[in-house]
Order: C-alpha cells, then structure tokens, then sequence
C-alpha cells in the first residue's frame, strides 16, 4: 500500500533522511522504531508532503506521491495524528473533528461519523463544545485520534501517539490502534514505546540516524539483540 | 463640558468612521493570522478599491445605469472583484514569497509596492494628482432624534459596513474556506495534514482582506464625497493601528479597534479644546498607550512582541 524507495530528505544543509526503503502491505500494521532525532517525524512529514524528499519516491497503492502537495495526499486516503497531537486549539472539540473530515468536509454520514467516534471517546461528547486547548493531554489525545478518523483513513500514520500518557491510557491508546487495524484500515505506527508497540505490530523497521538499521515481523524484531539492546533494555 | 448632545453626535460620527476603519483592519488582521506579515500595502489596495468603484461608477453613468439600485451593486461588486485579485496578486508577487525570510523583507516588499500603486493611480488615473469627486448615490435628507442628526447617507453606510462585516463573520465561521482560514491561522502545517491546500487559503484570505478594503474605500468615497490617490496612507495607518489595539490575528478584535478608534477622534474633536485639529494625535496616543500596556490587544492571543 505504501512504500518508500530510497527516500533522502534533508532540512537545508542537514541531511536527516538517508536512503530509506520500506514497504507496508494494506491491512497491515506496521511500525517504525528510533530514539529521539532518529527522523521518525521527518519521515512521516515526507509521506506526507510537508517536505519534499531529494531523491528517491514514494507510492501509495502503485501511484507515486512523492511530487503531489500534502493536500492531494490527503485526498487519497491518508490521515495522521502528528506528532505532539496539532489540534486546533481555539477550534472546539466539534470543529476540530470537522476539520479531520476537511477533505469531503460535509459528508452525508457526517453524524455518523462523528457519532462513531463519539462512542470511541464518550468524553469527547461530553466536551464537544469546549475549546481543544482547554483539554488535558489526555482527552487531547483522544481528540487527535477522533480527528484522524474522521476522514476514514485508508492509511493511518501515527506518530508517537502514546508520548505524555498516563500508563493506563497508553494501553488503552495501543488496543484502540490494533482495534483500528482489525476492522481493516492500514497502520502505519512510529513509536519510542517499543514492547507494546511490538506486541501490536505485524512487522517493523528500526530507524537510527535516518537509516533503516532493521525490519523484520514483530517477533523477530523482538527477538533481535539491536532492538533488546536499545529499546527493550533487557 | 460640551452638551450631551453633541457627544451622542460625535459617537455616531464616530462609528461611521470606524466602520470603514472596521473593514479595513480586518484585512490587516487576516494576513497577519495565516501569514503572519503585516502587508503594508494593504492601505493602497483600500485607495485602489475607491478608484475602481469610482470608475465603474462613472463607466456605469455613461450607459445610462445612474439610479442607486442600478449602479450601486455592480459598482460594489466590480471594485470587491478587482480588487481582490489585485489584492491576491500582491500576497503572491511580494508578501507570500518573502513571508519566510525576515520581516524587514516582507515590510521592504509591501510599502515599495505600496508606492507603485499610489504612483500608479498618480499617472494613470486622469488628473490623478487631483481629489476625484465620488457621485453621491445614497439617500439624501435625514431625521433627528435628540438633538442628533441622523442622515440617510450615513444610515446606509452603517448598513453597506455592517453587512459586509456580517458576510466575512459568516464566511469565516461557516463555510469550508472559512474553516481553512482559521485552521491555517492556528497551525498551518496541521490545516495541511488535514487536507487544506495552504496556497489556495492564503489566496483566499488575500481575496477576502482586499474585496473589505474596497467596501471601505467606496463607503469612505461617499462619506467624504471625493477621493484621493493618498488616502491609502493614512487609511493603512488607522486600520493596522486599529487590527493592533484589537489584537492582531483576531477578527472581532479588528472590528472594535476600528469602532473604537473612529469613535476616539470624533469625541476627541468634541471633548477637546480645538480638538478638531488634534483628533488624530489623541487618537494615536491613545494607541500608543495600548501598545505599551496591552502588546496583544483588546482581545489578541498572539502576542506581537516577536515581530
Ligand atoms: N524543521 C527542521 N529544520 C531543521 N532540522 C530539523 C527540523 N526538524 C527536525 N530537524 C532535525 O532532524 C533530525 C530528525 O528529527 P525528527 O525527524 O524530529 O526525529 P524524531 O522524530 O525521530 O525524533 C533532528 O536532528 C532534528 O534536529
Ligand atoms: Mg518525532
């Protein structure tokens, strides 16, 4: 579904992305590992046409991406909760939603969807016309993921979803993402959490210094010495 | 103490000033939302739009369309128009581009092009040096309640000003290039992950801002019944100083600094002893003192400081 051939991007001077070749099939779950300033962000900004990458291409179901806007990217199906959630703060929760559909922006089943992700959340429901800034990090959370949902992404990206949650949240965040995947949408799930996340994930790369240093199923991915060493600390 | 009366008459004058000071603010208050630039030029546009609703104005006399419900609303539609895509022209030759590199660029930019479209109008308007009188097409006579004049003409500039402030509310707050306005204005890049095309936004934006400076720049053409190539100075002054004291980036905000302001010279020129003359300095100082106490404005969030 999609897949990265190559990819460089560099910011200026600064090259943070080197030759990054991956490739995640539909209907998986996928993700990316790196510590802190590996280029996780870069790479899911590059998907997305926030920063145009300087060789290499990019595909989403066969069709190359890499030269479109992020606007016409979005169109095709994708959707993102970005890093540090982006909610719109002086929007409220409903707009906020209403922007996660932005690209049909009133669709017929508008309520429909905004209800299914009433159900997910209930406390989005509660605080639909409360501004998003008013909201603690973890309704922000929520809020971010209701948001992404709202367009019935094809692709999910997701970056760092469950950085700032309480530990209980978290679990509740990455059963919310398998859930996600299961009833048929693609995930593709960057995270510094590296034993839930591979309790989740079909299969993963590991980005260090953006390179891809690893990929492999989950259960390799567990198991290799790189990834017990520098993530798993066991 | 000057009688009650002639407060209450000052007041009204006042907002009728600060009406069109209204609608040129928010323009001020828009870019600086979703480009974060102050688009110095932004004072000629609303002088070229009095220019090119006078010239339809008088396109339309010469075909015999004189009668106010026949020439007001394609003159008006005519210098929104106009207008605006030379508004959108501006954002993309000199504001969008630079709008990255250092404000001192973008300021360089704006009031250079600023001076091209006053000296363009200068040269190419006939007589352009001149004052142009502005037909007046609003309703004559006038009533009094009070002790207070209230004339047609002013009734139906409040009206034509109200409106359009009611139009741009309800674009912005209801429709889908309105949600992009203020998502872009929030955080462009999280608008664009949403879907929003940025480019079309800030052109939008530019449309919009510019098409308001031309109400204004027609409604100042009837209030003060002529119109001059150098009105965009002063006019530019007053509407960003209004989009400050309101709290650059806040729509609402320009609106009251611009009602407020409007209505600061006018009781100034009543509550002083030869206030007519000092209008404008106490109406500035009185800005002054909001940018030294309140940097962020009647009712901004963003704070200007970092310009
Ligand atoms: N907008 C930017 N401009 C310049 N350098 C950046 C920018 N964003 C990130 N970087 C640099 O790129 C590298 C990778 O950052 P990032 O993609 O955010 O990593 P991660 O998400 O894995 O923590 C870091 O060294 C960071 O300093
Ligand atoms: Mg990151």
């Amino acid at each position: 579904m999609l897949e990265l051939r190559e990819v460089s991007t560099r910011y200026g001077p600064i090259t943070v992305l080197r030759s990054v070749s991956l490739a995640v099939g539909a209907g998986q779950l996928a993700c990316l590992l790196g510590p802190n300033g590996a280029g996780k962000t870069t790479l899911i900004r590059t998907i997305l046409g926030i920063v145009r990458p300087v060789s290499g291409s990019i595909w989403l179901d066969g069709a190359r991406i890499d030269r479109l806007r992020p606007h016409q990217i979005v169109a095709r199906g994708v959707a993102v909760v970005p890093e540090g959630r982006r909610l719109f703060p002086k929007m409220t929760v409903e707009e906020n939603l209403r922007m996660g559909a932005f690209i049909e922006w009133a669709p017929a089943d508008f309520a429909a969807r905004r209800d299914h992700v009433f159900s997910l959340f209930p406390r989005l429901a509660e605080r639909r016309r409360q501004s998003a800034a008013t909201m603690s990090g973890g309704e922000q959370a929520m809020l971010a993921m209701g948001r992404a949902l709202m367009s019935r992404p094809r692709l999910l990206l997701l970056d760092e979803p469950s950085l700032g949650l309480a530990p209980v949240l978290v679990e509740q965040l990455f059963a919310m993402v398998q859930a996600i995947n299961q009833s048929g949408t693609t995930v593709f799930l960057v995270e510094q959490n590296a034993r839930k996340t591979l309790e989740i994930a079909h299969h993963g790369f590991l980005l260090q210094k953006g390179e891809v240093v690893g990929a492999g199923s989950a259960e390799s991915l567990r198991r290799s010495e790189l990834v017990r060493h520098a993530y798993l600390r066991t | 103490m000057p009688p009650l009366e002639l407060l209450l008459q000052q007041t009204l004058n006042g907002v009728m000033l600060g009406v069109m000071y209204a609608l040129i603010a928010v323009g001020f208050t828009l870019f600086f939302g979703v480009l974060d630039v102050i688009h110095f030029s932004h004072g000629d546009i609303f002088m070229l739009g009095a220019f090119v609703g006078l010239s339809t104005l008088l396109g339309l006399a010469v075909v015999g369309l004189r009668t106010p419900l026949l020439a007001l609303p394609p003159a008006f539609a005519v210098a929104v128009l106009v207008t605006g895509l030379v508004g959108v022209g501006a954002e993309r030759v000199c504001v969008k581009p630079l709008a990255r590199s250092s404000p001192l660029m973008t300021l360089l930019a704006t009031l250079s092009l600023g001076l091209v479209l006053r000296e363009s109008v200068l040269i190419f308007y006939p007589r352009g040096a001149d004052p142009k009188p502005f037909p007046q097409l609003l309703p004559a006579g006038g009533f009094e309640v009070g002790g207070v004049a209230v004339r047609y003409e002013n009734l139906t500039i409040l009206a034509i000003g109200f409106a359009a402030m009611i139009g741009v509310d309800l674009v912005i707050r209801r429709t889908r290039m309105g949600a992009a306005i203020r998502a872009v204005a929030q955080d462009p890049e999280a608008a664009q992950m949403m879907g929003v095309n940025l480019d079309r936004t800030v052109d939008a934006t530019f449309f919009l801002g510019s098409g308001l400076a031309a109400v204004a720049g027609m409604l100042s053409g009837f209030y003060y019944g002529e119109i001059h190539f150098i009105m965009g100075i002063t006019g530019g002054v007053i509407g960003f100083s209004a989009a400050a004291i309101g709290g650059l980036g806040n729509v609402y905000g320009a609106i009251v600094g611009g009602l407020l302001f409007g209505v600061l010279q006018t009781t100034a020129a009543a509550l002083i002893p030869r206030g007519s003359e000092f209008r404008d300095v106490v109406a500035f100082a009185v800005v002054m003192l909001f940018l030294i106490f309140k940097p962020s404005g009647i009712l901004g969030e963003k704070s200007v400081e970092r310009v």
